[in-house]
């Protein structure tokens, strides 16, 4: 058995452990006090805290804290475990005030984002590996300009040298937007390869009105479209591996903000612990 | 008569000598001392004459009080002799680190570890003056930019020490077998004069004069060889007796190029890195005749496959080769020849231990079950394999492709080299910006480098095996940690030469303009701007190790010692 096999069993069979316990103990306790709910609420404050703590553990790295691998491996089991502890907090019912309402969606974004978060950082690299030509994101566009300089350069040649406006015409009418910036963005991130090869197909028809010094521009230009694209799939899903957590950390902060006020809200108006 | 003019080739490196103030009258008045004047001039090749060696490959330099000529850890490429006045060796226990232009290791404070949260700078690549601050006992200055003791009759009065007058010879084992200089020797007096001897001339010096031979292979065989064959546990039960037996016996020898860095640049500048030449040192089906022992540098272990050859392993200091054979032809009464193949890559010190003397002296003292594990008729038909050459077998573990790569770029010098596993980076750069936070928010590496398959090795110091950037640093000032062995330079005495940085063949060390705390560059005198050497440092100042590798939230990222592929292969396999 594999390492991270092993190491998935073994959070997993926590998670499990930890998630049965909470259920028997909530039946056992269900209905004597209102008590459970001040303590999952708690709990699960205090494991949101640590959660978020992850945050600040990443700005101090020099800090002898042991490993970021491993607080990940923590942080996505709590934060599921945190998942049951909310459904037995709400008692498993949707809220009716607004101010849970805002505060359950905020909770099930930064679920969510978490859940596809740790989906996609586990799965997409492979795809980025397996698709070769990997350039640094801060590096892509300048990749970009290059290739669109190349395009354009042959798009204008080819007016000169052909004495006609076929290809130059074509590059103004498809070409251009398509290397002016990222492009196909969903299409990249579900692997569908439908965009480009339209592309290809429209500049393959077009060679049926070319002559034989043209179609080795168009030649060339296919390969410059192939580059592109592939520069585009790097752009998607690096991009996308990176703004997930533009909507996980920011909505964690609020989420974090609006738990403070729901708990100081409860001890406002419940006349405290019973 | 017919006049013929031969046209001999000098030898490339005379191109640039070492010297080019050496004028005929130095070489004629270094012909008249020891040990040139008793040599044969005649015994040497037309190609490399005496006196050409003497012009070319050799220095006068003076030396003034205090100033350090070798120091204890560093790596030189040259021999001294002395030819005028003094010079002091620093017997055991040495000088303190900070005046050989080191710095002490030690970690920081958990104190300044947090602090680090608020003193961390906003610029670049920021010194503070308590960085840059040399030990009051030293100065650097002079014309080789060198190190002086400040009060050397204090250093005579407290450290013991031993004199060299004119006609000794020393740091000729470190020049020739590429390894640390054990002792630090300074000069005493303003009059102190030295031939200083590159490692290419004292080779051919070597070659054709057995004078100069028989003394450094007297001296090796009394320092070197008897330290070295008391580590390696086969030699261990050995009396005194025995061992000397075995010294006296034992050959040693230098394959390759010493400045394989160099060309290894030239070579992947051109794209021809590969397939090389690589010296045979000993053959696969050749009778054994002595166990290999590999004192530096590294050899490649390969077997034949098909009709080719298949690399299982690279050796490196500390490996040896042959001994599984000649244990079993002894004790067997067999003639099973070697089972692979050894070959230089780049350069290899080795030494050579005859297989009359491994029977008659060594295994004898062997216990049966420490011998290495005996042949089997079907491991020699090939049918089965043993535990032994599983062990070996690198390559099977960690797959041909990997094995190539990794010694077509010399990665096999990394005692910490930086692997990304890159179906599982998710290319956030926490890593970088770790490294940020651990060095004054200057990151030391570049998520960035050669790839095979799914494995990249990043742009990052790899704290070799074999420091090549260590050769020839004036100050000392990139050295060796006292702990780990990392490979660190010291800002202080730095004097930013650009040395190291051009030694290095993995661009590992970047020269780097350097600023006051207020963010202004720093000049000297000249108005120029300050530079100083800077790379990785793994940490070694930091409480908990590598922040790289302890950031990488998925586990992506590894330092990894390139001499041990089972860990590697085991973490491939994670
Ligand atoms: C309510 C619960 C949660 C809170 C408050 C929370 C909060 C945070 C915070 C503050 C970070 C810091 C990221 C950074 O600084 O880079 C983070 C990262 C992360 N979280 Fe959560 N999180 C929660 C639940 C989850 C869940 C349930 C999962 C997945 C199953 C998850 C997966 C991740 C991952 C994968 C990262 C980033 C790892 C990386 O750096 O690549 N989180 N979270
Ligand atoms: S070991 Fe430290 S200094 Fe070296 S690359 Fe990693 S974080 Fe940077
Ligand atoms: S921290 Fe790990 S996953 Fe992130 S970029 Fe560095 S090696 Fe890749």
């Amino acid at each position: 058995m594999s390492g991270f096999v092993r190491r998935r069993l073994l959070w997993g069979s926590l998670l499990l452990a930890a998630t049965l316990a909470v259920i028997s103990a909530y039946a056992r306790w269900a209905g004597a006090t209102t008590r459970e709910a001040y303590l999952s609420g708690w709990v699960l404050f205090g494991l949101m805290v640590l959660l978020t703590g992850y945050n600040w553990f990443k700005k101090i790295p020099y800090l002898p804290m042991g490993r970021s691998e491993v607080w990940l491996q923590f942080h996505i089991y709590a934060g599921l475990f945190t998942g049951v502890l909310f459904l037995l907090h709400v008692r498993g019912r949707w809220p009716t005030g607004w101010f849970e309402i805002v505060l359950t969606v905020l909770y099930v974004l930064v679920m969510v984002s978490g859940v596809l978060g740790i989906l996609i950082s586990r799965g997409w690299p492979k795809r980025l590996s397996a698709r070769g030509g990997e350039v640094p994101f801060e590096r892509i566009p300048i990749v970009r300009r290059q290739l669109r300089e190349q395009a354009e350069a042959l798009a204008l040649n080819s007016v000169a040298e052909a004495r006609s406006a076929t290809i130059a015409e074509f590059h103004a009418r498809r070409l251009h937007a398509f290397f002016a910036g990222p492009q196909n963005f969903l299409s990249h991130v579900f692997e569908i390869r439908l965009p480009l090869n339209a592309l290809l197909n429209e500049l393959g028809d077009l060679n049926r009105f070319l002559n034989e010094q043209e179609r080795k521009v168009t030649a060339q230009l296919v390969t410059l479209v192939r580059q592109k694209d592939g520069l585009d799939y790097q752009h998607a899903l690096q991009l996308t591996l990176r703004l997930w957590l533009f909507i996980h950390i920011p909505v964690t902060y609020s989420l974090m903000l609006c738990a403070l006020a729901h708990i100081v809200l409860v001890y406002g108006f419940s006349a405290g612990v019973r | 008569m017919d006049t013929a003019h031969f046209v001999i080739d000098k030898p490339e490196r005379w191109d640039s000598s070492f010297d080019s103030d050496m004028t005929e009258a130095d070489v004629n008045r270094l012909l008249e001392i020891r040990p040139f004047s008793e040599m044969n001039s005649g015994k040497f090749s037309k190609r490399t004459p005496l006196r050409g060696i003497l012009k070319n490959d050799a220095r006068i330099r003076r030396f003034k009080n205090g100033e350090i000529i070798v120091r204890a850890g560093d790596y030189g490429s040259s021999a001294f002799l002395v030819l005028a006045g003094n010079a002091r060796v620093v017997l055991d226990p040495g000088l303190p680190v900070s005046l050989l232009g080191q710095r002490k290791s030690q970690h920081k404070s958990l104190f300044q570890i947090v602090a680090q949260l608020w003193t961390n700078p906003r610029d670049p690549e920021v010194r503070t003056p308590a960085e840059l601050e040399q030990d009051t006992g030293v100065k650097v200055g002079g014309e080789f930019k060198g190190v002086f003791l400040q009060d050397v009759p204090r250093i005579l009065d407290e450290h013991l020490t031993a004199t060299m007058s004119p006609g000794d010879f020393f740091g000729e084992i470190a020049a020739l077998s590429r390894s640390a200089r054990t002792s630090t020797i300074f000069a005493v007096g303003d009059a102190t004069e030295m031939l200083e001897i590159r490692w290419q001339g004292l080779r051919d010096l070597l070659r054709f004069d057995d004078h100069l031979r028989h003394h450094i292979d007297r001296i090796y065989r009394e320092r070197t060889l008897a330290t070295h064959l008391r580590e390696i546990p086969i030699f261990r039960r050995l009396n005194d007796e025995q061992l000397k037996r075995v010294i006296e016996q034992t050959q040693f020898g230098t394959y390759g190029d010493y400045d394989w860095s160099g060309d290894y640049k030239r070579l992947v500048k051109e794209g021809t890195r590969s397939p090389e030449k690589e010296t045979i040192i000993a053959q696969e089906g050749d009778y054994p005749n002595g166990v290999v022992l590999i004192r530096s540098g590294f050899a490649r272990l390969s077997q034949k496959f098909g009709h080719g050859h298949r690399t299982l392993n690279y050796l490196s200091a500390g490996s040896q080769f042959g001994l599984r054979e000649i244990a079993h032809n002894w004790a067997h009464k067999d003639t099973v020849p070697f089972q692979h193949s050894l070959r230089v890559i780049g350069y290899t010190h080795v030494i050579v231990v005859p297989a009359p003397v491994m029977e008659e002296i060594v295994l004898p003292t062997v216990p049966r079950d420490q011998l290495p594990e005996f042949f089997t008729p079907a491991e020699l038909a090939g049918t089965e394999q043993s535990e032994s050459q599983q062990k070996l077998d690198a390559g099977a573990k960690i797959g041909p492709e990997l094995m190539e790569f990794l010694t077509e770029n010399r990665y096999f010098n990394g005692t910490s080299t930086m692997v990304i596993d890159m179906e599982r980076c998710t290319r956030c750069d926490d890593c970088v910006r770790a490294c940020a936070s651990a060095n004054e928010g200057n990151p030391r590496f570049l998520r960035h480098g050669q790839t095979t398959g799914r494995i990249m090795v990043a742009n990052s110091c790899m704290h070799c095996a074999d420091p090549v950037c260590l050769i020839g640093c004036p100050t000392g000032a990139i050295h060796r940690g006292q702990t780990g062995g990392e490979v660190v330079v010291n800002q202080a005495t730095c004097i930013g030469c650009s040395i190291c940085s051009n030694n290095c063949p993995y661009e590992a060390i970047r020269m780097v303009e350097i600023r006051e705390e207020d963010g202004a560059f720093m000049v000297d005198k000249d108005m120029k701007p300050i530079v100083k050497a800077t790379k990785c440092d793994l940490c070694s100042d930091q409480l908990g190790g590598p922040a790289c590798e302890r950031s990488c939230p998925h586990g992506a990222l590894k330092r990894m010692d390139m001499n041990n592929l089972d860990s590697f292969a085991k973490w491939l396999q994670r």
